[in-house]
Order: C-alpha cells, then sequence, then structure tokens
C-alpha cells in the first residue's frame, strides 16, 4: 500500500448526507404510495363538455328528422285509406245507379 | 423503541421485514447505506445538491423494485451499481463531464502534507475531472474498497479493463501531483 493510494482513500471516505435524508426518501416514498387524484386541466374540461353539447346537438335534430319523416309516412298513409275508401264508394254508388235504371 | 429493534436485527431480517412491506425497516435500509449512494454520487457529480437529490432517486428506485433484490450483499452491489449508473446518466444530461478531461483540470498551487484536508479536497476535484469509467473505478476502488473483480462485476465490464482504467488513471492523478511541483512519494507499508 503507497502513501498516494492511502491519501485517495482518505479523499474518497464516505460521507453522510445532510441530516434528515431518511425522512425526505420515507416521505417520497409515502407520496408516491398515495393514490393520485386526478385532476383535469380547464382546457380539457371544455373540450370534454363542447363535445357533449355537440352529441346531444346532433341527436335532438336527428331525432328531430324522425319525427318529420315519420308523421309523413302516417299522413301518406292516411290519403291512402282515404283514397281507397273513396274509391270503394264510388263503385258502389256506380253499381246502385246502374241497377235503378231499367 | 421499534426503530431500535430494527436496528439490532441482521441485514437479512431487515431487508425480509421491508419485502413483505415494513416502512420501518425500509427506513432502516436507507439509514444504513445512505452514506454509500450520497458519497459515491457526491464524489462522481461533485455537487452535494445533485448528489441528494440522486441518492433519493436511487433508494426510490430501490423501493420499486425490492422484490428483485435477493439477499443483503446483492443489495450492496445493486445500490452500488445503480449509483454509479445514475451518476453517470446525470453527468452526460447535465454536462458535468468536463469537455477534455483530466488534462484541462487546473493544476494545484501546492501539495499538502498527507491527511490534509486540502489534499483531500484537491483529490476529490481531481477524480471528479477524470473521464467517466476512471472516475467510477476510482471511486469504487477508494471510497468502497473493492478489488478490480468486484469492481467489473459491478461495471460490467471485463477485470482487464478495470485494472488498466484503474492504473492510468492513477498515472493521470498522480503525473497531475506532480506537475504541481511535489511528487508524490510511493512508500511501502
Amino acid at each position: 500500500m503507497n502513501r498516494f493510494e492511502d491519501q485517495l482513500r482518505e479523499a474518497m471516505r464516505r460521507e453522510d448526507p445532510p441530516a434528515g435524508f431518511t425522512d425526505r426518501v420515507m416521505r417520497r416514498i409515502q407520496e408516491e404510495s398515495r393514490p393520485k387524484v386526478v385532476r383535469m386541466p380547464v382546457m380539457r374540461w371544455l373540450s370534454m363538455a363542447a363535445a357533449a353539447c355537440l352529441l346531444l346537438s346532433a341527436g335532438a335534430w336527428r331525432y328531430e328528422q324522425y319525427r318529420g319523416e315519420k308523421a309523413r309516412d302516417q299522413l301518406l298513409l292516411a290519403l291512402e285509406i282515404t283514397g281507397e275508401k273513396i274509391a270503394l264508394t264510388q263503385q258502389k254508388v256506380d253499381s246502385i245507379s246502374q241497377r235503378t235504371i231499367p | 423503541m421499534l426503530a431500535t429493534t430494527i436496528e439490532a436485527l441482521p441485514a437479512g431480517e431487515v431487508l425480509n421485514r421491508a419485502q413483505a412491506g415494513d416502512h420501518t425497516a425500509f427506513a432502516e435500509i436507507v439509514r444504513e447505506h445512505q452514506s454509500l449512494v450520497f458519497s459515491i454520487a457526491c464524489h462522481y457529480v461533485r455537487d452535494r445538491e445533485t448528489a441528494e437529490e440522486l441518492a433519493q432517486e436511487v433508494f426510490l428506485h430501490l423501493y420499486r423494485n425490492l422484490r428483485a433484490i435477493e439477499s443483503a450483499p446483492h443489495l450492496l452491489n445493486w445500490l452500488r451499481r445503480v449509483t454509479v449508473q445514475r451518476s453517470i446518466d446525470q453527468t452526460r444530461r447535465a454536462k458535468y463531464r468536463p469537455k477534455s478531461g483530466l488534462e484541462s483540470a487546473p493544476e494545484p498551487a501546492a501539495i499538502p502534507e498527507h491527511r490534509d484536508p486540502l489534499m483531500s479536497t484537491m483529490l476529490r476535484k481531481l477524480v471528479g475531472a477524470l473521464p467517466e469509467r476512471a472516475r467510477a473505478v476510482v471511486i469504487l476502488r477508494y471510497q468502497e474498497d473493492l478489488e478490480p473483480s468486484e469492481i467489473a462485476d459491478i461495471l460490467e465490464l471485463p477485470v482487464g479493463t478495470v485494472k488498466s482504467s484503474l492504473h492510468r488513471a492513477l498515472g493521470l492523478l498522480r503525473g497531475k501531483l506532480e506537475r504541481a511541483g511535489k511528487g508524490v512519494r510511493h512508500e511501502s507499508v
């Protein structure tokens, strides 16, 4: 063992970290172990709200469109039935008129 | 009272308890090895604040990987390996590494006598200016008192590479001190 290596050993000897080191490590570990509360930034909230509004508006518009189509179909059906009834009545009137004239 | 009980336990038992989730046992592991981890980091990065942050990160990493530790000697080597690796990463990130190595370090003004605190400060500064691998080898050799084969195991290098790094580092350090005016005497004990 030479003197230079002794000097190196002396220079490289271990030293303690600043006081409270263990406590600081354990505090960080406890913070890490704690379940995290996910906080969403305002911009994310706003974009989510805008997306929800858009979806609702699209849904409402589609529902109104569906109701309009349904009403049109019902009207067409009613007109068709009425037309059939009128035609039937017309046939009956025609047949009665033909029988009464000898 | 509980801390005293933990301190009295063998290292293996403390490790087992920490692995079972006992925070008091883990705190004891931190207390036991804090000077090892902090000193390697401090000698490597040459900045106490950065060294403390780095040492905390090492223990947090240990906490997350506690189950992978097989025994108390394995824990020691794991801490040495991870601390050296993180110190190297830190110096690369922060560009603490000197641009042209030891050659650019300022010449010491005078060589104080053996065990002089000024000599220790100067040597720590010179070691801190060594190239990455040589710095790690010197710290593990003279701080941790490890044999080249043990250093080779920690740094995952061939033993021959460790020996040549050490030889070259000592030559650089001696040369730097000799150029300061007084030679380094080689005395056998």
